[in-house]
C-alpha cells in the first residue's frame, strides 16, 4: 500500500534535510498552537497536536488507503484491506464501549440515504482517480506531491458543491441512523461488532495468506500507531476523527471571501455548519487537525528530504488529479465524510452507514481503476 | 522561472498562503472557548450536522 512517491521509514536513499523549512514550520506549528491556545486552551493544542502525529503517521507510514483498495481488486492481495478493518476493530473495541456506557464521546452514526449511496460510490471512482482518498490527499499534499496541488484544492471545491447539494439530495429518501446490535447492551454490541470487523479483517489475511502475500510487520506498526493516536482523537474530542468537514468549511469560507452568500446555502443554516462558518477555522475540530497534519506531513517529507524529491506527473493525470479530487468532495459530503470519518469512524462506531460506504466506494473503486488508463496511468 | 516548474516551490508558496489565510481568518472571526464539532448542535443526525428528518 505504499505510495511510490512518498518518503518511507525504510528509503535507503540518502536524506537531505531541509533545515529551513523544519525551522519555519517550527516557528508556524507554535504559532497556530499559542492562537490556538489563547481560545480553546488545552483541549484545543491536544487535537492540533494529534492532527500533526497523525500527518506524520500517515506519511511515514505510506498508510493509504486507495492504494490498498487497488491492490485488493487488480492482484487480490488483502492484505491492506486486513489493515484497515484490524485497524476498523481496534477502534470499535474503545468507541461502542465509550458510547453505551455515555464515559463523555459518542460514536459517528449518519442516515441511509440515496446521498450515502451516490456519495460513497462516486468518493470511490475520485480516489482511484486522485491517487488518494480524504487523508491521502491530505498527507501527500503535506508530502509536497505535485499531484496533490492540484486534488487537493479540487477536493475543497467539490465539497463545497457537495454542501450545496447534499440538503436537497437527502430529501430523495433517507432512513434513521442503524447502530448493530443496538439491543445488546454495552458489551454485546462491542462484541458483535468488533468480532464482524475482526472477522472480516481475519478473512482479508486469510485470503491474502493463500495467494502467497505475507501481512507486512511496518503495516502492522502502522494501525497500532494511528489506532492509539486516533483513539486520543476520539477521547479529547468528543467524536471520531474526521477530515472532510473541514475542507467544506475552507472552501466555503473562501467562497464567502469572493462574495458569495454561503449562509445563504440550507447546508449552511444547519446550526453545526452555521457555527462554524461564523467563528474561526481554529475552532472546528476538523478544520483544526487537519491543519496540523499538514504541518506534521511537511515537516516529516523535509526531516526525510522528500520534498526535493516529488516531480510534476504528466498533464493528463493532474487532469485526474482535478476531476478525482472534485469527485470526491462531491461524494464526502453527499456520504457524510471520506474513508477516516465514514468508513472507518462509521464501521468503528457500528454504525450501518459506514458498511454502506464501504461498499459502494469499493464498487466506485473497481469503476475508477477501469478510468485510470484513459488518464495514463 | 525555473523555480516555480518544480512542485516543492509551488507547494511552500502554497502552504503559506493556505497558513496566511488560517491566521487572518481567525484574527478576524469570533472564536470558541472550546473547539466544536458540526454535529454537537441542534437535531445532528450525521458527522456534518444533517438534521435528523
Amino acid at each position: 500500500m505504499a505510495l511510490s512517491s512518498q518518503p518511507t521509514l525504510t528509503s535507503s536513499l540518502p536524506v537531505r534535510r531541509e533545515p529551513l523549512v523544519l525551522a519555519a514550520l517550527v516557528i508556524v506549528w507554535s504559532l497556530i498552537a499559542a492562537l490556538v491556545g489563547l481560545d480553546t486552551g488545552e483541549s484545543g493544542i491536544r487535537l492540533f497536536a494529534l492532527g500533526t502525529m497523525l500527518g506524520v503517521a500517515f506519511l511515514a507510514f505510506s498508510f493509504g488507503f486507495a492504494s490498498g483498495w487497488r491492490l485488493l481488486l487488480t492482484t487480490g492481495n488483502s492484505m491492506p484491506m486486513a489493515a484497515h478493518f484490524l485497524l476498523a476493530a481496534l477502534l470499535a473495541s474503545i468507541f461502542i464501549p465509550v458510547t453505551e456506557l455515555q464515559l463523555g464521546a459518542h460514536g459517528a452514526a449518519a442516515p441511509l440515504s440515496w446521498s450515502l449511496l451516490i456519495g460513497a460510490f462516486a468518493f470511490g471512482i475520485g480516489m482511484q482517480l486522485a491517487n488518494g482518498c480524504g487523508s491521502g490527499v491530505l498527507f501527500s499534499f503535506g508530502g509536497g506531491s505535485g499531484r496533490m496541488l492540484i486534488a487537493l484544492p479540487a477536493f475543497v471545491i467539490g465539497s463545497v458543491i457537495g454542501s450545496m447539494i447534499l440538503p436537497a439530495v437527502l430529501d430523495w429518501g433517507q432512513l434513521s441512523p442503524f447502530l448493530i446490535g443496538s439491543d445488546l447492551g454495552a458489551f454485546g454490541r462491542t462484541g458483535l461488532n468488533v468480532g464482524l470487523l475482526g472477522g472480516v479483517a481475519w478473512l482479508c489475511w486469510w485470503l491474502g495468506h493463500r495467494r502467497g502475500f505475507v501481512f507486512p510487520r511496518k503495516l502492522g506498526i502502522a494501525v497500532g500507531i494511528i489506532a492509539i493516536l486516533c483513539a486520543l482523537v476520539f477521547v479529547f474530542a468528543g467524536h471520531p476523527w474526521g477530515i472532510t468537514f473541514g475542507f467544506t468549511l475552507w472552501g466555503a469560507k473562501l467562497a464567502q471571501a469572493g462574495g458569495i452568500d454561503m449562509a445563504g446555502f440550507a447546508f449552511w443554516q444547519w446550526p453545526g455548519p452555521a457555527r462554524a462558518l461564523e467563528h474561526s477555522v481554529l475552532a472546528d475540530n476538523s478544520s483544526l487537525m487537519n491543519i496540523g497534519m499538514l504541518i506534521g506531513a511537511t515537516a516529516w517529507a523535509a526531516l526525510g528530504g522528500g520534498l526535493r524529491k516529488q516531480e510534476w506527473p504528466n498533464q493528463r493525470q493532474l487532469l485526474a488529479a482535478a476531476l478525482g479530487g472534485i469527485i470526491m468532495g462531491v461524494g464526502a459530503r453527499l456520504a457524510f465524510g471520506c474513508n477516516i470519518g465514514a468508513f472507518l469512524g462509521g464501521t468503528a462506531s457500528g454504525s450501518m452507514h459506514g458498511w454502506i460506504w464501504f461498499v459502494m466506494a469499493l464498487a466506485g473503486s473497481w469503476v475508477g481503476i477501469r478510468l485510470r488508463p484513459h488518464f495514463g496511468f | 522561472m525555473p523555480i516555480l516548474r518544480a512542485p516543492k516551490a509551488i507547494f511552500l508558496i502554497t502552504l503559506l498562503l493556505i497558513i496566511g489565510l488560517v491566521i487572518t481568518d481567525h484574527m478576524t472571526s469570533p472564536t470558541l472557548s472550546a473547539t466544536a464539532a458540526p454535529s454537537e448542535l441542534g437535531n445532528a443526525c450525521a458527522p456534518c450536522g444533517a438534521p435528523c428528518k
